[in-house]
């Protein structure tokens, strides 16, 4: 039990980056590169917010969405939309990995480099959970990754600025044709994931202490588990956050500790291999449409 | 109702369209003939904003819109129904719908407006819940027409509605036409082979290489040998 909830409350992360990575991947076709730099820029500025000025958890933690929203709006404006037509060049590659490395030197200076103990929700407390001893703050991370997934879903199928996502992430152009501006959507996106992205680094903060180097391997497997769920697919990434983590947990128990890190990354390699279009391509999920269907 | 002005349009450094002019009246039907290649929907895709012009002025309803955003024109009430249809194919049928009544606010013009929709076309209320990618190619043709007017637009203009449709649809796509044109909509269209929009039309262009060649009216076509040989099919 404790395991399950440990690899859940870790899946919790990869799925909440990989569905910012989605965010943007679906509507833009890139992938943010820069996204772990942007979720260890939130739990900085959290943390900042909670020792410097002594807010608590939540009002510091809207401090950090709102700067890591400022923040992805602004790596749009300078790494992305500058490039002009993002199918024919492959700029964003190189501008994004270069704002996650400035991102991470301006953490560097700004909060030195020291990890700094980061507080857990409820002050760490401890329940009993089906007889197993479960931190309630890892409780928490599982029930606001869940509750973030099923938000965004609903709006993306249900309302009108969802419409208009699945839109300009299927046919920009004739999107500009109904009168949707796709570069607001994508602004939109970007500002989404910038949200998440701070929530994500908030959640995870107790664990990895806060340091501007904490997302350098929760990162990895965020891109890994985006993989997992097929690039620009959010729901398929953010259900292979979850299954990435579960595989780590229960993995763990038989390899030790050293070896668990590379476990993702050979789960990576292998759906890249046989379902490049990620898991939610695998026929098991598809039983049900027919081929036009999945155009 | 539409006059274009010495349109020069670029791909870069490629100049693709030059000093085009011509005029669309307020209730006509005009038809820009031309092969492929020659054109037609780089100055379309021009005219509703996805694409900037070097040189030349497009007025509509008397405004200079050379420069204004796809947006803008489509609350001004003009349409494009662009080349393939480009439906949204993994929305639903009804998705699509909204998606082009995208600019207005109000619910109740878009729910009056999907009822007269779904009267004209019924096939489309019967799979208003079925995605786009599932209708047959006429089906998606009167789909992305009927996208179109969800805002009631003064100018509806058609990137080649005929193209990869059996003879019989594209009979039924210009039957739709000349009523959507006696509603008082005007209508630009064009076409590579042009004997179905000819016997709508009131006005025709013919469009080489980025140059207008010929202009004249529907019998004046018919009687130029040359265009008749290369635009027309059987007349
Ligand atoms: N996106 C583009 N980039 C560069 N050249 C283009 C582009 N689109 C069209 N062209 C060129 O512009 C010319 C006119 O194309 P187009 O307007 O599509 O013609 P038509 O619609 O009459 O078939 C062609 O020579 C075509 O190769
Ligand atoms: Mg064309």
């Amino acid at each position: 039990m404790q395991q399950l909830i440990f690899g859940l409350a870790n899946g919790s992360i990869y799925a909440l980056m990989a569905l910012a990575i989605g965010m943007v991947s679906s509507t833009t076709g890139i992938v943010n590169f820069a996204h772990a730099s942007v979720v260890m820029m939130g739990a900085m500025v959290s943390w900042w917010m909670m020792v410097i000025y002594g807010l608590s958890y939540i009002p510091a933690l809207f401090v950090a969405i709102a700067v890591s929203i400022v923040l992805n709006i602004v790596m749009y404006e300078t790494c992305v939309k500058k490039l002009g037509d993002l199918q024919d060049n492959v700029g964003w590659i190189i501008t994004l990995f270069g704002a996650s490395i400035i991102l991470d030197n301006i953490a560097r200076m700004l909060f030195g480099t020291e990890p700094q103990a980061f507080p857990y929700l409820f002050g760490g407390k401890m329940v009993t959970f089906f007889g197993a001893n479960i931190m309630l703050h890892e409780l928490m991370m599982i029930t606001i990754a869940v509750v973030i997934g099923v938000v965004y879903q609903t709006i993306i199928k249900k309302t009108r600025f969802g419409r208009a996502v699945r839109a300009v992430a299927f046919r920009p152009a004739t999107s500009e044709l109904m009168g949707i501006k796709s570069e607001k959507i994508i602004l939109s996106c970007f500002a989404m994931a910038g949200a998440v992205a701070a929530i994500g680094g908030a959640l995870i903060a107790p664990i990895t202490f806060a340091s501007y180097t904490m997302t350098y391997s929760i990162g990895l497997k965020g891109f890994a588990a985006a993989v997992l769920g097929g690039f620009g697919n959010t729901k398929g990434a953010f259900i292979g956050g979850f299954i990435l983590g579960l595989i780590e947990a229960f993995i763990s128990i038989f390899v030790p500790a050293g070896i668990k890190d590379s476990i993702s990354f050979v789960i990576m390699i292998i759906v890249i291999i046989f379902l490049p279009e990620g898991i939610m391509s695998a026929k098991f999920f598809n039983r049900n449409l027919s081929a036009a269907e999945k155009v | 109702m539409l006059k274009v002005d010495s349109l020069t349009i670029a791909y870069g450094k490629t100049e693709v369209v030059h000093h085009v002019s011509f005029d669309v009246k307020k209730g006509s039907v005009v038809t820009i003939a031309g092969a492929n290649g020659a054109g037609k929907s780089t100055i379309l895709n021009t005219i509703v904003g996805l694409h900037r012009s070097k040189e030349g002025s497009i007025l509509y309803k008397g405004e200079d819109i050379t420069r204004t955003a796809p947006d803008r024109l489509v609350s001004k009430g003009i349409r494009l129904v662009p080349e393939g249809r480009q439906i949204f194919a993994e929305h639903t049928v009804e998705e699509n719908m909204l998606l082009g009544a995208y600019v207005e606010k109000d619910a109740k013009k878009i729910r009056d407006r999907m009822d007269q929709m779904y009267d004209r076309f019924p096939r489309l209320k019967e799979r208003r819940k079925q995605i786009g990618g599932t209708l047959s190619g006429g089906e998606q043709q009167m789909l992305a027409i009927a996208r179109a007017l969800m805002t009631g637009p003064d100018l509806l203009i058609l990137d080649e509605p005929s193209l990869g449709l059996a003879p019989i649809i594209v009979k039924d796509v210009f039957k739709l036409l000349t009523e959507i044109k006696q509603t008082g909509v005007t209508i630009l269209l064009v076409e590579q082979m042009v004997d179905n929009a000819l016997s709508i039309s009131d006005y025709a262009y013919v469009l080489e290489t980025g140059n207008i060649v010929f202009s004249g009216t529907k019998d004046e076509v018919k009687n130029s040998d040359d265009i008749v040989k290369a635009y027309l099919g059987n007349v």
